[in-house]
């Protein structure tokens, strides 16, 4: 074999090392350009976060989404699916997501949280000239179904899963669950002599924090967190009170002994888990989606004979109720109709009609937003899904879309650590919030 | 004289050739992409409103104004001041003692020297986000809680480790100095190697007790080292954010919301890239006076030699 032993020159070198240089940054320069959309005339860009993706780490919803996808491929023809995923950090994916739709570089379709779906009005396509022989429009909680309609009318997103905030206790302690505050207090210093930490709930630094255990207590006293404009209120006039009232609760929630200082460590409902399988607990404020986990680890028999579930209590009691729904919308933003029809049709196979709505809810233990999937055969809800159903139609609502909101949240699970840790009264933590509120906001 | 008319006679070509500017250009390209341009870019943007998913905003000071009227911020510097003087003291304390340590163990042949600086160092090569993790369940206030379970052998109650504002900010102080010490350990055993051993020799036979060798003799031909590392781990723990990012989040409340995580949570949670950005240019600010104070200690310090 020849080998060419001449040695490059310097100049030869530094001609070759600028061309390679320029290659670098055209390529990098074109790889930008066409970077966002990245998909081809015949493929559906499809972005989920990574659990709702092929690439999720539990094998049940990883094969149901990929033989979901080559059967509709398969069934429909003209296009494939293009997966792409987005950041597991739920708000850093929306916050992407909104800037590439400001910039118009969005995939054909992403998955958008619900509550903040109303920012994407203007940016989605409406999808109600591919739904009318679908069927599966006219059973949304009502609650969902204005979310999903944007203000001229026209179906914006559909929405695919959802979840709810509930109070779970011991039924072999607590014979009857608390409706109020008075009641609560009340059950948990009957439970402190248990032995027991008696109500739980997360307190951290997160999102948890305010869905969990601050707005259902707002929210069940008709508190508003922003006026119809969006602008901050939570602080203002009855709001006020009524959100002193639920920092006052927690207060005393924490200086009765029922709630240990360690909720502050909670930035999330599963993080209550461990305590929960150590048989240490007697109430909690928990998601809905805790059940199939806490069934793996503490057995199923032993959870479902030993934990019922409740409305989360409120000031007044009775049935004044409020609790935080959430859940998943998809949004499409291909401009081309062909590839709107075709995105529209791989949404109902997988997920939003009836066959996909159940089996993509059993596959990931998620409630259906369409009421008439929880009487499909199809769809295997548990022991508490009727209780969750009832709750969803009667006490839900979904957090407000305003810009604010992002705010607002951090600074009350400021203002709510804040009075666990006794470093503020109620008045001085919320004074704080909405002054914190106020600087932070853009007119 | 002959030499400069040579040099006068060089065609431009020539003079490029000789010249270390083309060698440098690649790296200055890719410095003033990857460094410059983003500094410049952050800069930029703390003089505007900018929201991290609005295309649209205004030029103004009043991020830095809001920054400074937040009721926030005295605690932010507050948490900062703690988390890096006791964390910088602590790293270099112990990474001290242990080199030392290890320096006479390995004087007197013992063979596990090797093994404890591998050990100590594992301890620096463990990603923040990890030894955040493994903290947390260390700290954990539940029947599951290691250090907790472990105390109440010893007659402790339940210790807040991250529920009380003030203990949440020395726990979170302690797990940084666990993963920095290794770091002020290597530099300063490298140090100690360097140490005439004639000078110490002297030291003793001069009568000097062990006390005095130490604080009159090696703590000053050790203090070149000990201020770099003074400098660098202060840089590095002003700069730290993942770890207590995965061990707290910045809570509870805000107590150990130090400047970097503030920086994050303000860009990332609440979208306040103007904010965010101003945040960060009071900690480049930080960081360049450091470095500026560690370039003239070395310069001093050459000149001195």
């Amino acid at each position: 074999m020849f080998v060419n032993k001449r040695r490059m020159s310097r100049r030869e070198f530094l001609r070759l090392g600028g061309a390679g240089l320029a290659s670098a940054g055209l390529f990098l320069g074109s790889a930008g350009c066409s970077g966002g959309e990245g998909t081809g005339e015949n493929e559906i860009g499809w972005q989920a976060i990574p659990s709702y993706s092929p690439q999720a780490p539990d094998k049940k919803r990883v094969d149901y989404l990929n033989q979901s996808i080559s059967g509709w491929e398969e069934s429909y023809g003209e296009f494939t699916i293009d997966s792409l995923i987005s950041s597991s950090d739920v708000t850093v994916a929306m916050a992407r997501l909104l800037k590439q739709a400001n910039e118009d570089r969005t995939p054909d379709v992403a998955q958008i949280d619900s509550y903040v779906f109303p920012r994407f009005y203007e940016y989605v396509y409406p999808l109600d000239g591919y739904l009318e022989d679908a069927g599966v429009t006219d059973d949304y909680f009502p609650f969902i179904e204005s979310l999903m309609i944007g203000d001229g009318g026209a179906i914006k997103g559909l929405q695919f899963t959802t979840d709810v905030r509930v109070l779970y206790y011991r039924k072999d302690l607590v014979s009857e669950p608390p409706a109020s505050w008075e009641e609560v207090l009340e059950v948990g210093r009957d439970l402190k002599n248990e032995g027991l930490a008696p109500y739980l709930f997360p307190a951290g630094r997160d999102e948890a924090t305010v869905t969990t255990s601050l707005w259902p207590y707002f929210w069940a006293q008709d508190g508003e967190l922003v006026d119809t404009a969006g602008n901050p209120v939570f602080g203002e006039e009855e709001n006020r009170e009524k959100m002193l009232n639920c920092l006052e609760f927690i207060r005393e929630c924490v200086g009765s002994d029922i709630t240990p200082t360690r909720i502050t460590t909670y930035l999330q409902e599963t993080d209550l888990n461990a305590d929960i399988n150590a048989g240490e607990v007697g109430m909690f404020l928990g998601g809905n989606w805790q059940v199939g986990i806490l069934k793996e680890v503490t057995g199923e028999e032993q959870f479902t004979s030993t934990w019922g579930v409740a409305p989360i209590p409120s000031m007044e009691g009775g049935d004044t109720h409020a609790t935080t729904a959430g859940g998943w919308i998809w949004g499409i933003f291909a401009g081309d109709g062909a590839k709107q029809r075709a995105a529209v049709d791989f949404l109902l196979y997988t997920f939003v009609g009836d066959r996909g709505m159940a089996g993509w809810c059993n596959a990931g233990g998620y409630l259906p937003p369409r009421q008439g999937v929880f009487d499909l055969s199809e769809y295997q809800g548990n022991e508490y899904t009727e209780t969750f159903r009832e709750h969803l139609d009667k006490y839900a609502r979904n957090r407000p879309a305003s810009e604010a909101y992002q705010n607002i949240s951090t600074a009350m699970q400021v203002a709510v650590a804040s009075v666990v840790t006794d470093d503020a009264s109620p008045e001085q933590a919320l004074e704080t919030a909405v002054s914190s509120v106020s600087l932070q906001r853009r007119d | 004289m002959a030499m400069s008319k040579t040099a006068g006679k060089k065609t431009w070509s020539e003079a490029v050739r000789d010249s270390p500017v083309p060698w440098l250009l690649p790296l200055a390209a890719v410095l003033g992409v990857t460094f410059l341009f983003p500094v410049f870019e952050i800069a930029r943007l703390s003089f505007t409103d900018a929201s991290l998913v609005g295309e649209d905003y205004f030029y103004t000071l009043e991020s830095y104004l809001d920054l400074f009227r937040s009721p926030y911020f005295a605690n932010m510097l507050q948490a900062t001041a703690v988390f890096v003087f006791a964390s910088v003291f602590l790293q270099m304390l112990m990474g001290f003692l242990i080199a030392l340590l290890v320096d006479q163990g390995a004087k007197r042949g013992m063979k596990t020297s090797i093994v404890t600086r591998t050990a100590v160092l594992s301890a620096w090569a463990i990603p923040g986000v990890i030894i955040g993790i493994i903290w947390s369940i260390l700290y954990e206030q539940s029947a599951a809680g290691i250090l907790n379970y472990a105390l109440s052998f010893v007659g402790f109650g339940e210790v807040p480790f991250l529920s009380d504002p003030q203990v949440a900010l020395a726990s979170v102080t302690l797990a940084n100095v666990w993963r920095g010490t290794a770091f002020s350990m290597i530099l300063l055993y490298a140090g100690l190697q360097t140490l005439p051993d004639d000078v110490m020799e002297a030291a003793k036979v001069d009568g000097a007790n062990a006390w005095q060798r130490l604080t009159r003799v090696m703590l000053p031909l050790l203090a070149p080292m000990l201020f770099i590392n003074l400098v660098i781990v202060s840089i590095e723990t002003f700069n730290t954010f993942d770890m207590v990012l995965a061990l707290t989040g910045g809570g509870p409340g805000r107590s150990t919301e130090i400047a970097a995580l503030s920086v994050y949570n303000q860009i990332f949670e609440q979208f306040n890239l103007g904010q965010g950005a101003a945040t960060a240019v009071l900690l480049v600010a930080v960081n360049l006076i450091m470095t500026f104070v560690y370039i003239r200690f070395l310069e001093r310090n050459e000149r001195v030699e």
